[in-house]
Order: C-alpha cells, then sequence, then structure tokens
C-alpha cells in the first residue's frame, strides 16, 4: 500500500521531477562525485596510488591543526566575524534597500544604485592596496588629515584592536550593492495592496516601514541568513589576507581559518592536510546548520532551508 | 453632529499633515544617507580610475591620488598594446555571460520552482540534497581531474559555461521568492488543465520578473568576473575570457621582470604595475558599467509589473 | 516517510556507480607509470653492462637506438615566449638531426603556475619534461612519486658530457632521500644577498664607505633624519621568515648555514659535526634584534612594512627609498636599467659582510625532471644533455636565434636585441651551463664583486644534506607558523620588548614542536656524517 503511493507520488510529480533532474545530473557529476576526494583527508597522497590508492593515515594530516594551540581562536575569529558580517550586512542591506523604494526620483534611484555596486568590481588586491594608502602610518590620507589637524597619527596597522571593526565595515562596504539589490526585489515584490491598507488606517511612513515592509522581508532574511549560516566557519581568504597580509602583530584579532592554514601549509603545500581543515569546516558548518534548520522548522516549517 | 464631523475632519487634515511632516524627514533622511553611502562606494573607485591615468613614479611617491596629478596613458597602451587580443578576450567574456545567463537562469528559476511548489511533498529533500554540496566539497584535485580526464571539458567553451550554471545560493533565493507568489494562481491554472511546465513557463515566469531580474544580474555578475575555470581548465588563446586575460597579463608581466633581473638580464622597459592594477580593474567594469543603466531600466520595468501582479 | 526518500536511494546508488566506475578509472591511471618505469629499467640495466660510452665526448646518442622518431613535451613555468614558433622550429631542426627528436612547450604563466604545477601532475597529465625547482615544491612532487627516478647509469649513458660535468656536489644537493628526481642545473649562482644604495646620498652627507653593518646603520639614520620623503630602506615583499637582511646579517655575517629558511635551525659552517641550533636562542640573533630596534626607532623603514606591498625596486627606481637588499643577479640589472634611463641618481652595490664566507646556491635551484609516466625517457635525458652542453642548442634555448633575438658578443656574452624579450621570461634556467652568456650591459663592477667572492666560497661537510620533513610535517607547519607571527615583527623592530619578544617566540615554537624536529635533523645529520 505505502508502495503504491510512492507510485503514484511519482507519478504526480513526474513533470516537477523532470524539471528537476538537469539540477540533480549537475550535482551528483560535479558535486557528490568529486565529494569522494573528501577521502584524501584520511590520506598520505601520493599521485601512483592516486585518490583512492593512496595509503590511509587516519588523522595525521588534523594533527597540525589542532596541536598548533591556535585552533580555538581561529575558529573562533571565524564564526565572530561571519556573525558580525552576516549582521551588519543585512542590516546595511535592508536599510538601504528600503530608502531607495521609498525616497528619490527615477534618476537619483538609477545613480545611486549603480555606483553602490561599484565596490563589488573591486578585486580584494586592489581593496587591500587602496586600504593601505588610506590607513598607513607614514602617508596615509587618514593620517595626513590627522596630522593636518594637529592631531597625532595613529598607527592602524599596528593596532589589533581597530581591525574588527575595520573589516566589518570593508566587507559591508563591498557587499552593499549586491545585497541591496535582492533586497529591493523584495521589497518591489510586496503587494501594494498592504500599503494602501495601512496608509489607510492613518500609518505614517516610519510605521508603515515598521508594519508593512520589514516583516514582508523576514523570508528573505531568513534564508539569506541560513545559507550564510552553513558557511559560517569559512573565512573570506581574498579578503582576510589582502587586508592584513603577513602582519603578524594583527593576527591576534584577525586570523581566521582559512588564513591560518594558509600561513601552515604555505611551504609544505600538502593538499592532505589543507582537505583536512576543509573537512573539519564543513563538519561544523553541517552542524551548525543542522541546528538552526531544526530550530527555524519548528518555528515555522515553510521558512526553512529544507 | 457638524461639530462632530468638522472636528474628524480636523484631525484626518492634522494626521495628514503630520503624515507630511513624517513622509518629509523621512526623505531628508533618505536623500542624506542613500548620498553618503553611494559617495562612500563611488570615491574609492574613482581613486581607482584616477590612479589608472597616472604616471606610475607619481604613485610610487605619493600614493593615489583623486586626480591624476601627472597623466598617463601607459597603463592603458600597455593593456591594448595586442588589441585583437583583448577584443577577443572581450568576445569570449561576452558570449560566455550571455549563454550562462540565459540557460542559467532557466535552470535555476525551473529547478527553484519544483522546489517552492508546496505541494511537491519530497521538496525538503531536494532541497537538501542541493544544499548538502555548499558545506561539503572534494577539493580541488578530484573536480580539476572530473573536468580534465574523464568529461575531457578542458580548452572548450563548456567549460567556461557549465560549471556556474547553478549554483545552490540562486536556486534557494529564487524559490524563496516563488514561494510569495499566491498558490491560488496555481490551483486555477490546474483547473483550467495546465500542466506544471506550462504553469511554469506562461504563468510563473512572467509574474517573477523582479526575482528573475536579481538573479539573472547575479548570473551575468558571475560569469563576467570567473577567471578561476579559464585558469584551470583554459590554455587556448582563443577562448581566453577578459577577466583571465588579464589577470594572466598582470603576472606574467611581473613574472618576466623578476625572471629577467633575476638572471642578470637587463632590461629597459618598466611596466607600470600600479596603475596597470588600476587600468584593469576599469577595462573590466567599464562595459558593464555602460550597460548597468540598461539592464536596470528592464530591471526597473520588472519590477513595477512584479509589484502591480504579487 | 521512509518511502519518499527512493530518489535519494536511487541517486545515492547512482553516485556509488560512478564513483566506482571512477575508481577504475583512476586505478587505470595509477598503473601507468609503473608499465612506463619499464623502459627505464631495461635501460639502466643496459646501461650498467656498457659503462664503457661514459668518459667518451661526442653526441650522447650513439650508442643508443634512436630511429624511431619520437615527439617529447615539455612543460615549462612562465608565459609562451613569442617568438616560441620561430626559436622551436630551429631547435626542432637540430634536434631531429641528433637526436631524432622533437620538442614541444607547454607553458604555464607566472601568473597560475603555483595553482597548475602540481594538478598538471596530479591528473598525470602527457608529458615528458617538467621544469622543476626546490622553489616549485621540488622535493615534494618527487615524494609524492610526480617524477621519475634517475640512476646514475641512466646519466652515464644517455648523458656523458653531463656525468662529466656535473660538479659531483650538484648530484648529491638534488637527492631526495637518496634517489635522484632531477637534473639540476650546470652553473653555480650566488646566493648572498648584497646591498644596492644610493652613492650620491652618501657623499652628501659625507658618510664612511658602507662595509660594515655599522656604516650601513649610521647611512639609515641619516637619511631618516634628513632626507624627507626617503625611506632608508625597503625590504622586498613577500620575503618572509629569514629576510634578505638576516641572511647579510645572521648568516653571512655568522658563517652559519640554514637548511632551509622556514626552520629556524642553523649550524656553523665550519663545525665538522654538524651540531644545530635554534637561532632565536643564540646571542647573536638578540644582538640583531636590539640592531633592528634601533633602526625601526629611528625610522629606518617604514612603521607599516609589514603591510606594504611596494616593490622595493620599483621604489628605489623612484628615488622613494635609498637602499635595498637582492641578490647580484637582480640588483646589476637595476642598476644597468637605471644607468640606460639616465636615472639622476648615484647608486652602488655595497658588501657588508667583506672577507666572509660565502656560499653558493644550491644546485636545485634550477632542474629539469622526468614526468614519472613518460614514455621517452631516454630520448629526454638525450634532450637535456644537449641542451645543457651543445653550444648550438643552448644558444638557442637560452636567448633565441641569433641576429633576431640577440647578437653574440664573443663566446660568453650577448647583446640584447628588441626583439630579445620575445623569447625570454620563461624557466629555461634549467638548461644553465657553463655555456651561458651574460648580458653585455650587466655591470661590471656587480660581476667584479661576485667573482671576488670566489676565494670566500666555502665547500662544508653537511653541502649535500637533504632534510627528509617527512616525519616531523605537522610541526614544521605549526613551527612555520609561529615563526610568521612572531617572529617577524621581531625582526622589523615593531616589538618594544626585544627580551618578552624572543621568550614569547621561543615559547611558541616550543609547543609547535621545535624540539621534535631539533632531534630529527641532528639524528639524520649525525647518520649522514658517519656515512661519509
Amino acid at each position: 500500500m505505502k508502495r503504491q503511493t510512492f507510485w503514484n507520488d511519482l507519478k504526480n510529480y513526474k513533470v516537477l521531477l523532470l524539471m528537476l533532474t538537469p539540477a540533480v545530473i549537475f550535482y551528483l557529476l560535479f558535486a557528490y562525485l568529486p565529494m569522494a576526494g573528501i577521502v584524501i583527508a584520511f590520506k598520505r597522497y601520493d599521485y601512483a596510488g592516486g585518490i583512492f590508492g593512496s595509503p590511509w593515515n587516519g588523522f595525521d594530516n588534523f594533527r597540525f591543526f589542532f596541536e598548533s594551540g591556535d585552533a580555538f581562536r581561529v575558529t573562533r575569529n571565524t564564526a565572530l566575524y561571519n556573525i558580525a558580517f552576516i549582521a551588519v550586512n543585512n542590516a546595511l542591506q535592508i536599510f538601504a534597500a528600503i530608502l531607495l523604494f521609498e525616497v528619490g526620483g527615477k534618476w537619483f534611484r538609477k545613480i545611486i544604485q549603480s555606483a553602490m555596486f561599484l565596490p563589488y568590481f573591486i578585486s580584494w588586491v586592489v581593496v587591500g592596496a587602496i586600504a593601505y594608502n588610506l590607513l598607513n602610518y607614514d602617508i596615509g590620507t587618514v593620517n595626513v588629515l590627522l596630522r593636518g589637524l594637529g592631531l597625532e597619527p595613529i598607527d592602524i596597522y599596528n593596532t589589533p584592536a581597530y581591525w574588527p571593526y575595520l573589516l566589518v565595515l570593508v566587507s559591508a562596504w563591498k557587499g552593499l550593492g549586491y545585497g541591496t539589490v535582492m533586497y529591493l526585489a523584495a521589497i518591489t515584490s510586496i503587494d501594494t495592496e498592504m500599503y494602501e491598507a495601512a496608509e489607510i488606517d492613518g500609518a505614517n511612513i516610519f510605521q508603515r516601514i515598521m508594519k508593512v515592509t520589514i516583516p514582508n522581508l523576514y523570508p528573505t532574511v531568513i534564508i539569506l541568513v541560513l545559507l550564510a549560516v552553513g558557511n559560517i566557519f569559512r573565512g573570506d581568504f581574498g579578503m582576510f589576507y589582502n587586508m592584513i597580509g603577513n602582519n603578524g602583530i594583527l593576527f591576534s584579532t584577525t586570523d581566521v581559518i582559512d588564513t591560518f592554514v594558509f600561513r601552515s601549509l604555505i611551504t609544505s603545500n600538502d593538499i592532505g592536510m589543507s582537505a583536512a581543515a576543509g573537512v573539519f569546516q564543513s563538519v561544523l558548518g553541517f552542524v551548525t546548520i543542522m541546528l538552526v534548520n531544526y530550530a527555524v522548522r519548528r518555528y515555522d516549517k515553510d521558512r526553512a532551508l529544507f | 453632529m457638524s461639530a462632530t464631523e468638522l472636528n474628524v475632519d480636523k484631525s484626518f487634515a492634522k494626521a495628514t499633515g503630520v503624515r507630511k511632516m513624517d513622509r518629509k524627514a523621512f526623505s531628508v533622511i533618505g536623500y542624506v544617507s542613500l548620498t553618503i553611502l553611494a559617495l562612500l562606494c563611488l570615491l574609492p573607485f574613482i581613486l581607482v580610475v584616477s590612479s589608472s591615468l597616472t604616471n606610475e613614479d607619481k604613485i610610487i611617491i605619493d600614493g593615489y591620488q583623486f586626480i591624476p596629478a601627472d597623466f598617463s596613458t601607459e597603463a592603458y597602451r600597455l593593456l591594448f598594446k595586442y588589441p585583437e587580443q583583448i577584443v577577443r578576450a572581450y568576445i569570449v567574456t561576452i558570449c560566455v555571460t550571455a549563454a550562462g545567463t540565459f540557460f542559467g537562469l532557466f535552470l535555476t528559476s525551473m529547478t527553484a520552482y519544483a522546489l517552492s511548489r508546496k505541494d511537491f511533498k519530497w521538496r525538503n529533500r531536494f532541497s537538501f540534497f542541493f544544499f548538502f554540496t555548499t558545506l561539503f566539497s572534494g577539493g580541488l584535485v578530484p573536480w580539476y581531474l572530473l573536468i580534465v580526464n574523464y568529461l575531457n571539458m578542458k580548452d572548450t567553451f563548456l567549460a567556461l559555461v557549465v560549471p556556474l550554471l547553478f549554483n545552490v545560493f540562486y536556486i534557494i533565493v529564487m524559490k524563496s521568492f516563488l514561494s510569495g507568489i499566491p498558490e491560488a494562481i496555481v490551483e486555477s491554472a490546474k483547473i483550467d488543465g495546465a500542466g506544471d511546465f506550462r504553469i511554469y513557463a506562461k504563468l510563473i515566469l512572467p509574474l517573477s520578473k523582479p526575482a528573475l531580474a536579481t538573479i539573472g544580474l547575479f548570473l551575468a555578475l558571475a560569469y563576467w568576473n570567473d577567471w578561476y575555470n579559464a585558469l584551470l581548465f583554459v590554455s587556448n588563446e582563443n577562448l581566453m575570457p577578459l577577466q583571465y586575460y588579464l589577470y594572466k597579463m598582470l603576472g606574467n608581466m611581473e613574472g618576466m621582470r623578476k625572471a629577467m633581473m633575476g638572471a642578470g638580464a637587463v632590461i629597459t622597459t618598466a611596466i607600470p604595475t600600479e596603475s596597470l592594477k588600476m587600468a584593469m580593474t576599469v577595462v573590466a567594469t567599464g562595459p558593464i558599467l555602460l550597460a548597468y543603466p540598461f539592464v536596470q531600466r528592464f530591471f526597473v520595468q520588472g519590477l513595477t509589473i512584479g509589484a502591480v501582479k504579487g | 516517510m521512509q518511502k519518499k526518500s527512493g530518489l535519494i536511494m536511487l541517486a545515492i546508488a547512482m553516485m556509488l556507480v560512478m564513483i566506482m566506475s571512477a575508481c577504475g578509472n583512476n586505478n587505470n591511471n595509477a598503473s601507468e607509470p609503473s608499465a612506463s618505469s619499464e623502459p627505464s629499467a631495461s635501460a639502466s640495466s643496459s646501461a650498467s653492462s656498457s659503462p664503457a660510452a661514459t668518459e667518451t665526448e661526442g653526441t650522447a646518442g650513439a650508442s643508443v637506438d634512436t630511429s624511431k622518431e619520437v615527439k617529447l613535451k615539455m612543460i615549462f613555468v612562465g608565459p609562451k615566449p613569442v617568438d616560441y614558433d620561430a626559436v622551436f622550429a630551429e631547435i626542432n631542426k637540430k634536434l631531429k638531426e641528433k637526436i631524432n627528436a622533437t620538442l614541444e612547450g607547454e607553458f604555464l604563466d607566472w601568473s597560475d603556475w603555483a595553482q597548475k604545477y602540481p594538478l598538471k601532475l596530479a591528473a598525470a597529465e602527457d608529458f615528458d619534461l617538467i621544469y622543476s625547482a626546490n622553489w616549485a615544491g621540488y622535493n615534494d612532487q618527487a615524494l609524492k612519486g610526480g617524477f621519475l627516478e634517475i640512476t646514475d647509469e641512466m646519466i652515464q649513458k644517455y648523458m656523458p658530457q653531463t656525468w662529466a660535468n656535473m660538479p659531483k656536489v650538484s648530484w648529491g644537493q638534488a637527492k631526495v632521500n637518496g634517489k635522484l628526481y632531477m637534473i639540476p642545473q650546470n652553473r653555480g649562482e650566488s646566493v648572498e644577498k648584497l646591498i644596492l644604495y644610493r652613492e650620491d646620498l652618501r657623499k652628501k652627507y659625507n658618510l664612511p664607505e658602507i662595509n660594515s653593518p655599522e656604516s650601513f646603520a649610521t647611512y639609515l639614520k641619516t637619511i631618516a633624519a634628513n632626507e624627507k620623503g626617503i625611506v632608508p630602506f625597503t625590504p622586498e615583499t613577500g620575503d618572509w621568515k629569514y629576510h634578505n637582511l638576516d641572511r647579510v646579517l645572521l648568516k653571512q655575517q655568522n658563517e652559519w648555514n640554514m637548511f632551509d629558511l622556514d626552520m629556524p635551525f642553523a649550524y656553523k659552517l665550519t663545525d665538522e659535526k654538524g651540531q644545530v641550533f635554534n637561532v632565536y636562542e643564540t646571542q647573536e640573533f638578540k644582538d640583531l634584534m636590539v640592531y633592528y630596534k634601533d633602526l625601526a626607532d629611528n625610522n629606518a623603514w617604514s612603521k607599516n612594512v609589514l603591510n606594504s606591498k611596494n616593490d622595493h625596486q620599483q621604489d628605489f627606481k623612484a628615488g622613494k627609498t635609498a637602499s635595498i637588499t637582492h641578490n647580484n643577479g637582480t640588483l646589476g640589472a637595476l642598476m644597468s636599467q637605471m644607468r640606460l634611463e639616465n636615472s639622476p641618481y648615484e647608486v652602488k652595490l655595497a658588501d657588508i659582510n667583506q672577507g666572509k664566507k660565502k656560499s653558493v646556491a644550491i644546485s636545485t635551484q634550477n632542474g629539469t625532471s622526468i614526468h614519472a609516466t613518460s614514455k621517452n625517457v631516454e630520448r629526454s635525458l638525450m634532450l637535456i644533455e644537449l641542451m645543457q652542453n651543445d653550444k648550438e642548442l643552448h644558444d638557442l634555448m637560452m636567448y633565441g636565434i641569433s641576429g633576431v633575438n640577440y647578437e653574440p658578443v664573443g663566446d660568453d656574452k650577448y647583446k640584447a636585441t628588441d626583439k630579445f624579450q620575445n623569447f625570454y621570461g620563461f624557466s629555461n634556467w634549467n638548461f644553465n651551463s657553463p655555456l651561458n652568456r651574460t648580458d653585455e650591459a650587466f655591470p661590471q663592477e656587480a660581476s667584479d664583486l661576485v667573482n671576488s667572492w670566489e676565494a670566500d666560497v666555502y665547500h662544508y661537510p653537511l653541502e649535500t644534506f637533504v632534510f627528509d620533513n617527512s616525519k616531523v610535517k605537522t610541526e614544521i607547519a605549526n613551527v612555520g607558523n609561529v615563526m610568521l607571527r612572531y617572529g617577524i615583527p621581531l625582526e622589523y623592530g615593531l616589538v618594544k620588548d626585544i627580551d618578552k619578544g624572543i621568550a614569547d617566540l621561543n615559547k611558541q615554537l616550543k609547543s609547535a614542536g621545535l624540539e621534535k624536529i631539533q632531534t630529527e635533523l641532528q639524528s639524520q645529520i649525525d647518520a649522514f656524517l658517519a656515512k661519509q
């Protein structure tokens, strides 16, 4: 009987399943099949043996990370930075999207939107160079201004305390245009009747935003946050490396798993060890997203990722 | 009676007056904050453009400046030294972007639509099947082996398009957008006897223009900016996309200079590395910036339709 | 509920099938190397039966059957030269004549060779020869089985001239765990770092000649105090751990040698026993940190030196910095370049360790390896033999076509033409040999300086010792990380309390497993010396 339900379902969903087929094949081929390479993390890789023929070495490849004494610090840093990025970036993007929707004429909005997208196109290498140009002690713009005002220059590149703020700022700056587009699309999809209803109820613009716009953005926010949570233990290497580089003085507040692993393996370049670090990040991310998704499901089944 | 009526009218007028005041205050806040945000984004880019037009020595001594102190087009002349190569790179990028965005958008929206159907019992399982791939990956080596040794896609156009066709992030964002479309629309279409694919193509797609425009934009940007697939899979010069061409050019100029000098060979051509980096950003971004207002127009248009129907 | 997962089950089943078929394929691939190593094995056995051919001059192909034409493929690092077609056509004409083979080059651009190089080997792509070097991960790739082992017999049989001409030390240095996987370059390069500074500024302030650490410090401090806008010293970007100045002031000055700049171990060149010590625990290191701190406090370099990405050579040329360090070749070339461009600055090289012992680069700086899956081992070796020892082919490979890319000047110099850069800038240095020409424009004083060192070049018992780090990989990764984090700030005088900084550094190194590496290293050295 149960069997019958299954075949019935299959028949009912025939077209939907067909529509999913390209994606399923794609992910089987390009993601699940190479995923077998995870075994490299537990092997001493050599070319003759390849991925499957190389000898196993248990958890040896993980040792460098856990025995370094820095594992906890960099893991914590990675998660905290990502949480800060998720919170600040999304808040700022929602803020910008709401304003863009409510304020200004066609041209103003177009120009502002285009301008906000510009940082997305500047590579981290160039961002790092510009940051150095602004912040360095000797001829950096910030310090030139401070000196001009008769103030003491600040040695930003030798002061770890500034960097969490700077990095959050830079991340928000770079992602502003991209995220705003998404929220703008979400706002414009809100039923206009709801606005009219709010208007008739005598709500002013602030109330309308709080009562109509923002609640309607919840599904989008939840989805975007959930998507980001799975990768909370992966640092944006391009950003951290180009902003901080190899400045050990700043590592106490800026070192994330990815930069740490990069530095450890820069000389040995061992793919088994780097795979091990990746597996560690994956497992942590997996556990986190399962818990968070479970929590969201309990609260509202339709809002969860899966 | 009339007195109370008058009173109501008055308070209504007062309320609209307050609302107008609020509106004004809001507009001021809005204009000011948006302008500040936009300037923060614009200024560094001006710095990039200006530096790309500045003499290298000047940059080395004074850093980047907002106005080129010593104007020079050296970096651009170097970039366009082989104009046929860069034109070809542009063409490759445009073709890859166009093909990738078109097919990617079709496949993404189709997948997302199936996942968004609330009557589709297996949707969460499929979502998980897709999402899982963002958590675990086998790393570079198996991926490279797969594409080069098993799929034989090395030095093919497909190697530039296929790996980016699907992206879980886009699928799920699209799905969340499509979930916003009232179920009643699908139900009524079903009663009219429309099949699932027909509903998707004829009904859902036109209703989700904001989402399509957004995901289309993201796909286009991903294809436009991609150089990593080219790095791995393309060695044929005729297939080199712009970003990779530029990346390669800078790396080779630097590498060649160091290599030659290290071997004690005296070279006389200086490479303006700093301004070249900036010029590369401009050259790679320029066409998109020029095209964006047109896309935006479509975008804005799409938004209003979506807003009305949604 | 369980039934709904049917499709997922199907998917998983499909995946397993695919993985298994991939396994199968992979095994096929994996079996290739052993199959192709057959000819080389037979070659070596036949070689040992006819060792007489070794010392004779003349073409290597004489005793080998080359009747079947073969196509060889070699991977170079660096971009494909503009005149590749023309030059390789010439090269192939000669090769065809001599060993009935042709050569095709594949080039890994400087921008991405580091990613592609290991992938080419991992994917067992089809090629015969590959440029290899210590800085391109020679040891690691050899240990992973990317390269074919080359035996003495093979060299004697297929490359007699190389066997005769190559210094024995070079072979020893190129061995990994006692096995050879590379034909190294045949030319000792100087590795010692020099200082290039502004002679005009020295004269302006009437400073003593720069020939010692003290006079260099005086120069830097004077510039810092008097020349606004000029940074006295700029280090090389990405120059980590032991930076160029350390190599001058720590290694050369104290006549030490370090195995590997990624580990803090050194031994005295003169120490017969090869006693290894931790550099960071020495008084010499502490003194140097005091010297650096003093310089840093006097603004001898930028406060943000760790984040600066400025190219020190460009900075020097533009007059933004008053001194840099690098090797002789680079600095000499930079000097000539500045002179040719009529730079307003008078520049000069300084050796602040005059009379100290000098060492030359280890041979694995550049070399050629044979791919483990190559099917043309003999012809590949013969090709290397010709490239290093045949004047015509060597000139073609190194400088391009005579009269087009360069003008020969005598036997050992060349004059670059405007097309010189059309065949340059990729890694052909593995074919370096005594036949090399030098650039006519290279400053005489730079060559003289290096030549004057010849008396100081020191050969020492551990010259051919190669550390096998496979047992302490974890510790090496962690020690390297600690050196970067705690060592580098110290080395640029950025840590206020030197004693505490050094103590911290050593404490961290200890917990990273420094002692384990030291014990392993020492036992390998002892075993090595006992064998000699």
